[in-house]
């Protein structure tokens, strides 16, 4: 009952305030503070925040629902979300000293600065450990240097976890996280960039020219960087498995509707049995989908390790978002390739699904690891 | 502190729904439920009190098991308890036998209330009489269609239009007053208030005996109206599909309609000159 | 003298009278209905100064009129008259009480009947005798679409309210006379629990919209702001009023005053114009009164197209600008 509740409650007010707007918001890549003002008291932005310190810690499936809602309406607010929680407030959680969580964590889950998560560079992508961000110790400061690329929420981000490395001669041991608020000296934007998809979201890179913080700003221990980033990795596949579930919802959604208006050769396409095979298939893999997803979230509720789960569940939404939306806009003929539908939105929203938060190759390496050190 | 109590209803959130002639009630359980809209801004109307006055809110909803969520909902948008009247035997109870079970709990379970707030109206049945009645069995005066209201030293204030008058009115409390879609937009419910309602959920299931009802007069048996038939009047609606070319479309309503609509605003449609297109 | 127990009693409701008919529309159904069991048409009337509305229920149909004029009931107070008509119907047991639907009736009514520990129907659209004897009261449901048949097999009276405008009105007879009971004002009335503070005639609050003969409602298949914009040209052209859905006026495609629908405006309409909507009952409770409607949307499944008159199925934008080219060729000539 909760779920169903939790599942009503989001879509009430994303149907209400976000769909009107969906559309134009990605037509014009514009981020809708409007909308996020109302999002903040519905504890929106601290679903994963305990609630001492302003959150409120839902489960893993209400949380996978509330992104998979949001992504229904609006892909790129729901990865605004789901990155700001995931990755963005949750390691503070995890990682966190008291001082740290009540220093930056209330702000995180009132909205009041939306999180970002700073690993991607040049040099780095699916490669963690060609961070190149550094991170020099001067007193009781660190003064960190490098680029960031690809930061989602990166142009409204106010508070942003930064991965660097502290000797560059060993990148992998000593990459940190540090915790930079964006009103930092030597912390600025670049520009949003132009994406095919997700377009409402503020996707930047962030330039960090001796941005001095104080050591009390170090996430967790010096070297625990790749230890963290995976973790808020993990948790943050869940939220990506959940937004491609709402997207391929969306699609498939769409799909039924068209196919049951849309009439030829005197009949809706509905009644031929190609169109009836991509709709049952939809909804046989999208079932199929949300049930991996919930088993992850099980894993991760019970303190189980659900980094393998996390990744399947990822893996297979994320490439069934993108076979999904392909469909929906073929069943939509030249319907669905035009602006005035949402499924070409839906289409291109999909296709980062399979490459942010670990592209589909490394998910298959996270798994194939997994399989391959079981006991047999 | 006030206490408040707020009735309110699960119905349908289909258009239709099977009617099962077997047992002359409607078929509820197959349907998804939502609250009813005028019982949203019931418990908004409550809510906008509660955080003026600071008062305790109880909400009772009378219907099948699943009719627990709206409870759960009102409690996520800031209610402090539930009740849940819920009995096999309760099924089909008209507005009378209805407001009468209402009562009843709360005469048992919320004693020395100040206001009892409902919705105007459901979407479903859509009588508006719940409420009247209700005031009528807990014998306390009552408003409806209400507006605006403030209370102050036990005197509710209350602004409401009716008829095309717009009325200000007086009551001492204990009162009931009904509320319109009109105004109290009801609030999203926020994700920590429906943690904390599943977390901490005061809700009281009771059934007729859990009331000290004789079970025979709660439900169809005893209720002084009775459904005969129900029908959808759209399958019986003679109605007249049209398709094809747009320009087809448009000369066929002007032929068939041109004089309804005409006669209407008083101009001749059906005359035109034929000019090359 | 005919037996009081198969009387039907017409509450009068006579405020905003002369818009408000519906006690004359109830009178000519009591008519009706008294010719086939056997009682007599009587009308209730309360408050001050009232014989205008006494003459004009006894030239309406009613062979009875139960006055009681007093100065304290110049304003309609429920309390106050709820007691009144308890103490009336108890007294001399009427078969049937119909009220017209308006506000105050639908206030009134049930509070009568559970004084009276009798059912009530609300919001009828058709009353008839069965071959039982009994009233049967056709009432809507569902945005009006369900439709129940109701009785009141075993509880007296049976009572009614009754949508104001589904009957028709007897004309007004010149010649006839009838009986006038005049009752005192019982001098045990209990003081009104709702004190009346001000009350002020407000038509104006009612929109264009209510009042409208033809609306022009459009939804979201209309496709966007600019697109909906060309019903305000249609319903120019047409002389009618635009409406819309909840979905059009939160995306700000319309005005929040043309909103249809239950948390919008009611709307009676002779001929209604729906464009691209699906029929969600939040709207359609608001067309039950819509006398014609003809629904375009490319969906011949949508609620909307098998709630209407005329169902086309075609693209709402296109067959709205041929409206509106064909009119003008029509109405210029």
């Amino acid at each position: 009952m909760k779920h169903k509740l939790v599942r009503k409650t989001v879509r009430e007010f994303v149907e209400a305030e976000l769909g009107p707007i969906a559309h134009d918001i990605d037509r014009d890549a514009r981020f809708p503070w409007e909308v996020v003002e109302k999002m903040k008291p519905l504890n929106f932005f601290g679903l994963q925040v305990p609630k001492r310190y302003g959150g409120v810690e839902l489960d893993s499936i209400s949380y996978a629902i509330t992104i998979e809602e949001i992504s229904r309406v609006s892909a790129a607010m729901g990865l605004c979300v789901t990155v700001h929680n995931s990755v963005g407030a949750y390691p503070i959680v995890i990682f966190g000293t008291e001082e740290q969580k009540r220093r930056f964590l209330p702000a995180l889950a009132g909205g009041e600065k939306i999180g970002a998560f700073c690993l991607t560079e040049a040099n780095a992508g699916s490669d963690a450990g060609g961070v190149e961000t550094n991170a020099v110790k001067d007193g009781s400061d660190y003064v960190i240097n490098g680029t960031k690329i690809f930061v989602t929420n990166g142009g409204v981000c106010g508070s942003a976890l930064i991965f660097a490395v502290t000797d560059p001669e060993n990148p992998r041991k000593s990459a940190s996280v540090f915790m930079v608020q964006n009103d930092t000296p030597g912390f600025s934007v670049g520009e949003i960039e132009d994406l095919c998809g997700m377009r409402a979201n503020q996707v930047s890179s962030l330039f960090l020219e001796d941005c001095r913080v104080p050591e009390q700003n170090l996430l967790g221990r010096r070297g625990e960087g790749l230890k963290i980033g995976l973790a808020a990795l993990n948790t943050g596949r869940i939220g990506i498995a959940a937004q491609a579930l709402g997207i391929a919802q969306a699609a498939f959604e769409a799909s039924v509707k068209y196919a049951k208006e849309r009439q030829q050769f005197k009949r809706p396409i509905s009644s031929f049995q190609t169109i009836q095979n991509y709709l049952a298939d939809m909804a046989t893999e999208i079932d199929a989908a949300r049930l991996l997803l919930y088993k992850a979230c099980a894993y991760k509720d019970s303190g189980k390790d659900f980094g393998p789960e996390a990744a399947k569940a990822k893996l297979y939404g994320s490439c069934l978002a993108s076979r999904v939306t392909g469909i929906a806009v073929q069943i939509h003929g030249g319907y669905g390739y035009s602006k005035e539908y949402d499924v070409e939105r839906y289409f291109r929203d999909a296709k980062v699904t399979e490459i942010y938060e670990g592209t589909s190759e490394v998910q298959r390496m996270v798994i194939a690891r997994s399989v391959l050190s079981q006991p047999t | 502190m006030l206490k408040l109590i707020v009735c309110i209803k699960q119905v349908p959130m289909v258009s239709e729904l099977p009617w099962d002639s077997r047992t002359g009630t409607l078929k509820r359980e197959v349907a998804e439920g939502m609250m009813n809209p005028a019982c949203k801004h019931a418990v908004e109307a409550a809510l906008y009190l509660k955080q003026k006055h600071g008062a305790h809110i109880t909400a009772i909803a009378m219907g099948p098991p699943m009719a627990e969520e709206v409870l759960y909902e009102a409690l996520s948008l800031g209610a402090d308890r539930g009740i849940l009247l819920t009995d096999k035997r309760m099924a089909g109870a008209d507005t009378l036998v209805t407001s009468l079970i209402l009562a009843e709990a709360i005469k048992k379970e919320c004693t020395d209330f100040d206001l009892v707030l409902c919705g105007s109206e459901t979407s479903d049945s859509e009588t508006a009489q719940v409420g009247p009645q209700l005031a009528e069995e807990l014998n306390v005066p009552g408003a409806a269609y209400v507006e605006h209201l403030e209370i102050e030293n036990r005197i509710v204030r209350i602004k409401r239009l009716a008829d095309d008058f717009l009325e200000t009115m007086e009551m001492t409390l204990p009162g009931l007053v009904t509320i319109t879609t009109g105004h109290f937009h009801p609030r999203y419910a926020s994700m920590g208030g429906l943690e904390e309602a599943f977390n901490t959920a005061d809700i009281t299931i009771l059934d007729a005996d859990g009331l000290g009802l004789d079970p025979d007069l709660t439900g169809l048996k005893s209720s002084p109206t009775k459904i005969l038939d129900v029908y959808s009047p759209v399958a019986n609606k003679k109605n007249t599909v049209i398709t094809g070319a747009v320009k087809k479309i448009v000369d066929n309503i002007f032929d068939t309609y041109g004089d309804k609509i005409g006669g209407t605003i008083g101009k001749d449609l059906k005359t035109h000159e034929h000019d090359d297109d | 003298m005919v037996d009081s127990g198969k009387d039907i009693w017409v509450f009068g409701d006579y405020r905003n009278y002369f818009r408000n008919r519906v006690t004359l529309q109830l009178l000519s159904k009591a008519t009706e209905l008294a010719s086939t069991t056997g009682g007599r048409v009587c009308a209730v009337v309360f408050g001050s100064d009232v014989d205008e509305y006494v003459n004009e229920y006894i030239a309406h149909g009613a062979r009875t009129v139960y006055v009681i004029d007093h100065a304290s009931l110049k304003s309609y107070k429920v309390d106050t008259y709820v007691d009144l008509m308890h103490r009336l119907a108890f007294e001399h047991n009427p078969d049937t009480i119909l009220i017209g639907a308006t506000c105050f009736g639908k206030e009134f009514a049930p509070r009568v009947a559970k004084r009276l520990s009798t059912g009530l129907t609300s919001d009828c659209i058709d009353l008839e005798i069965n071959s039982d004897g009994l009233l049967v009261q056709t009432a809507p449901s569902f945005g009006g679409n369900l439709l129940a048949k109701i009785i009141t097999p075993k509880h007296r009276p049976q009572m009614a309210t009754v949508r104001p405008g589904v009957f028709k009105e007897l004309p007004h007879d010149y010649e006839v006379t009838g009986e006038i009971r005049r009752v005192p004002l019982p001098r045990d009335l209990p003081p009104d629990r709702v004190r009346l503070i001000s009350s002020t005639h407000e038509p104006r609050r009612t929109q264009k919209i209510e009042h409208a003969k033809i609306v022009v409602c459009g939804g979201r298949g209309m496709g966007s702001k600019n697109k909906f914009k060309k019903l305000f040209e249609l319903a120019e052209i047409i002389d009618g009023e635009v409406g819309a859905t909840r979905p059009v006026v939160y995306s700000n495609w319309a005005p929040q005053d043309s909103l249809v629908g239950q948390a919008g405006r009611q709307i009676k309409p002779q001929v209604l114009f729906s464009f691209g909507i699906s029929g969600a009952i939040q709207h359609t409770a608001a067309l039950e009164d819509a006398k014609f409607i003809i629904a375009v949307n490319k969906n011949p499944e949508a609620a909307m197209m098998k709630l209407a008159d005329v169902a086309v199925v075609a693209d709402a934008n296109q067959v709205c600008a041929a409206l509106i080219k064909e009119l003008k060729k029509r109405i210029r000539s």
